[in-house]
């Protein structure tokens, strides 16, 4: 089955059953593909994301336990910025893992990220509960002004690029990631971090060209 | 000219002291889609610089309620096409589809028991199920022009106030539906929330109404455009009255 339903498409995610789990496999990666023959156990931990995507979509438990791992950390923390309540951030984060899981099978694989589509729906909810809590104070204060509520969508896609970008330049391997949080976070210059590193400038340069062009092919498939 | 390489323009996005050729910045003014390039650049470069650490996640936690929440629910049907697909040669047989119906819902053995328990709507009830104390119970009923019905619980959880709603109605696609209590003077309403597809919640009431309704005592499920627009869209799905 192609996860795209592309008939010439040369993924060919398999499923075998096997000590009642779902076990999947995605040929993009031989080694794993030749693991998976030889009937080893599906270390989800280790999966790729686009493995993880099929497991999810397919609906391997152990699955969702892992996309839970890798993605919780990022749901909660858009929540608590945005909402500043840790009780309605794990509630919006169980609700969004929930919520997922149950309409797994409307999950599109090809408009966009796992991760992306889950900050979709903690989007909606964040939005919810805003939109809740500023109709409560405004029928307590008997204020109408609608202006608070529409200006919070775009804040939030904001916050929430800040969060997947933070997030994605930790991510970045060494010396890249190391390269981006001095310039980024660190505010110093592209010679002081050749200095530093002990790396040609021109390297230095480089990595951050394609690390900038990196996270925006990234921020682009998680908010899309 | 073709369009710029994204390295020149990722380059003059970072501030690198590389500057672009004339042509470059010819082709930049005259081209709208490598400017909306740069801008998109840029601006990852700015939001980058305002880093927003993780919080810490109390993960344990979470996972648990979500497991329990998903071993008290239906198993969502699978997906059938895959048994179609061929397994990998040394593995034994290929899973079977697991086709499973999916099961009527609890809610409405639920509603169906706890409609039966308070015939005779307006009685208040005091039950006591897990230290929980129903204070009333109602029937949420079909305003005209809809279907659906459900129930409304007041109840003590421990000493906080809640509102327990469950409803059987139908879903209208790119809605949703949002609970409100409603006073009976028809002038204000407090949102309780936005209701779950599933059509059940627990609400807190508003600290104002905690000790004494107010006469708040409608309860109203509205079905709700995603048009931004805060206020009850006037379009209910079921509603009951709260005894006072």
């Amino acid at each position: 089955m192609c996860l795209r339903d592309q008939r010439d498409c040369s993924c060919q995610a398999r499923i075998v059953a096997k000590a009642g789990r779902v076990r999947v496999t995605f040929v993009i990666d031989e080694a794993r593909l030749n693991a998976e023959a030889a009937g080893e156990d599906v270390d989800w931990r280790a999966a790729t994301e686009a493995e993880l995507r099929v497991g999810f979509y397919q609906g391997d438990e152990a699955c969702l336990q892992e996309v839970f791992r890798r993605s919780a950390p990022l749901i909660y923390t858009i929540a608590y910025r945005a909402l500043g309540s840790s009780t309605d951030s794990e509630e919006i984060t169980q609700e969004v893992f929930v919520s997922a899981w149950r309409a797994r099978g409307n999950y599109q694989a090809e408009k966009g990220s796992l991760s992306g589509w889950l900050i979709g729906i903690a989007r909606h909810r964040i939005v919810d509960r805003q939109r809740a809590r500023g109709r409560d104070l405004r029928l307590v204060q008997a204020v109408t002004t609608q202006t608070d509520v529409q200006a919070q969508p775009e804040a939030l896609s904001t916050l929430i690029d800040r969060i997947v970008l933070t997030e994605e330049i930790g991510r970045l391997p060494h010396p890249r990631g190391t390269i981006l949080q001095l310039a980024f976070w660190e505010g110093r210059s592209y010679p002081q971090i050749a200095e530093q590193l002990d790396l040609p400038l021109g390297t230095v340069k480089s990595h951050a060209r394609r690390a900038l062009l990196h996270l925006r092919t990234r921020l682009a498939e998680v908010t899309s | 000219m073709t369009h710029l390489d994204p390295d020149r323009l990722a380059d003059r996005a970072l501030g690198n002291d590389d500057p672009l050729t004339a042509a470059e910045e010819k082709h930049l003014d005259s081209c709208a889609e490598c400017r909306d390039e740069l801008a998109q650049l840029s601006r990852i470069t700015e939001l980058s610089r305002r880093p927003e650490q993780l919080a810490q996640v109390p993960a344990d936690t979470i996972w648990r309620s979500i497991q329990s929440q998903l071993a008290s629910a239906a198993p969502a049907p699978a997906r059938t096409e895959v048994a179609a697909e061929p397994a990998p040669s040394p593995p034994a047989a290929s899973e079977p589809p697991r086709r499973t119906p999916r099961p009527r819902s609890w809610l409405l053995a639920a509603a169906a028991a706890v409609v039966g328990l308070i015939i005779g709507v307006g009685v208040t009830t005091v039950a006591i199920r897990d230290r929980v104390e129903v204070t009333s119970s109602i029937a949420l009923a079909a305003l005209p022009g809809q279907a659906g019905h459900g129930t409304a619980e007041l109840v003590n959880d421990q000493g906080r106030p809640e509102l327990r709603v469950q409803i059987d109605a139908p879903l209208t696609p790119d809605r949703y539906r949002e609970v409100w209590l409603i006073n009976t003077d028809g002038q204000r309403m407090y949102t309780l929330g936005v209701l779950p597809d599933d059509g059940r919640a627990s609400y807190p009431l508003p600290p104002e109404l905690a000790g004494q309704l107010q006469g708040f005592t409608i309860v109203d499920v509205s079905i709700e455009p995603y048009d931004g627009n805060p206020a009850h869209s006037r379009e209910s799905q079921v509603r009951g009255t709260l005894p006072t």
